[in-house]
């Protein structure tokens, strides 16, 4: 069983000097955070506010490589979230056939975002991922640790 | 969206990664490309993310997830797109433009690209990377002699003591 997913926010983590990229289900309201790298936050980040970059940023580049030879992002899924190693698929349609491509949760979504395609998580990982943490996390966080992404 | 189509009639230079140039002072890297006698020198700077990439794929490191460049080979080659040539093709106002030349049955697609992800890429698929020679004629390796200086000065001496 899979549950599809919304970007509901990114926020910065001042403890872990990271980003976490906040998605959510759209049926059960269950939350999934996902700690990501600078670089990475800034693609989603670009992503989600429609920012036109002057120059094609990387994902931008992998969209136009796909749209050029007609291959098309079907949909990404994030099927395991260990310590530091998170796992996500992104299947792409090409020619009549399917693949599965290993993939970064955070280059999935950055991907699925900019090929507007449906990102979905696996109830394993949502299962996995409890939210308490989550919660603990939030309300130890401060108003100013909300607000757009400083990049 | 295919700027490198009107210099494809120009002579190309072959070119290799050098080394990519740390600046301690701000976020920002030097690729400093160099053709093959290694004289002719083509520095382009980057941001730091982007060095990072360069640098991974000249030391071969394995990450234990693909990184982003290695996320767009792994498309390529699932796809069985070839990723033939990158070409450094223009400079307007300081910024670089690559296009990366891409094939399959027969069909060729030229994408736009910042050089610094064509290098990236190329590094991992081991395609070459060229620059046209106008590009070429028109950089500005003056400040890179300024950097070289500032910056290899106390690097050379911190590996002494």
């Amino acid at each position: 069983m899979i549950a599809q997913m919304r970007v509901r926010g990114l926020m910065f983590d001042p403890y872990n000097n990271a980003y976490i990229v906040i998605l959510r289900d759209e049926d059960g309201g269950d939350m999934l955070p996902i700690w990501v790298g600078k670089s990475e936050a800034s693609a989603i980040s670009l992503a989600l506010e429609n920012v036109a970059a002057p120059r094609p940023m990387t994902h931008d580049l992998l969209k136009a490589m796909l749209d050029s030879f007609d291959a098309k992002v079907i949909s990404v899924v994030i099927t395991d979230l260990n310590e530091n190693t998170y796992f996500a698929k992104i299947h792409l349609l090409y020619q009549d056939a399917e693949f599965a491509v290993d993939s970064r949760p955070s280059d999935a979504i950055a991907l699925a975002l900019r090929a507007n395609a449906p990102i979905f998580a696996s109830e394993n990982v949502l299962r996995k991922q409890t939210s308490e943490e989550l919660e603990q996390w939030l309300e130890n966080l401060k108003p100013e640790d909300f607000g757009k992404l400083d990049s | 969206m295919e700027p490198a189509d009107t210099h494809s009639s120009e002579s190309l230079v072959a070119l290799r990664m050098h080394r990519v140039l740390e600046d301690p002072n701000t976020d920002t890297r030097i690729l400093v490309l160099c053709d093959e006698t290694g004289k002719d020198l083509l520095p382009i700077w980057v941001g730091a993310a982007e060095g990072n990439a360069i640098r991974l794929a000249m030391d071969e490191v394995v990450t234990p997830r693909p990184m982003t460049h290695d996320l767009m080979k792994n498309c390529a080659e699932h796809l069985n797109l070839k990723i033939q040539r990158v070409v450094v093709s223009d400079v307007k106002n300081s910024t670089y433009y690559a296009a990366i030349h891409v094939v399959s049955r027969g069909v060729e697609r030229t994408l736009d690209a910042r050089p610094s992800d064509a290098i990236a890429l190329a590094l991992r698929v081991r395609c070459p990377i060229y620059v046209t020679e106008d590009v070429l004629k028109r950089r500005s390796s003056g400040h890179l002699d300024a950097w070289l200086a500032k910056f290899e000065t106390p690097n050379s001496e911190a590996r002494n003591t």
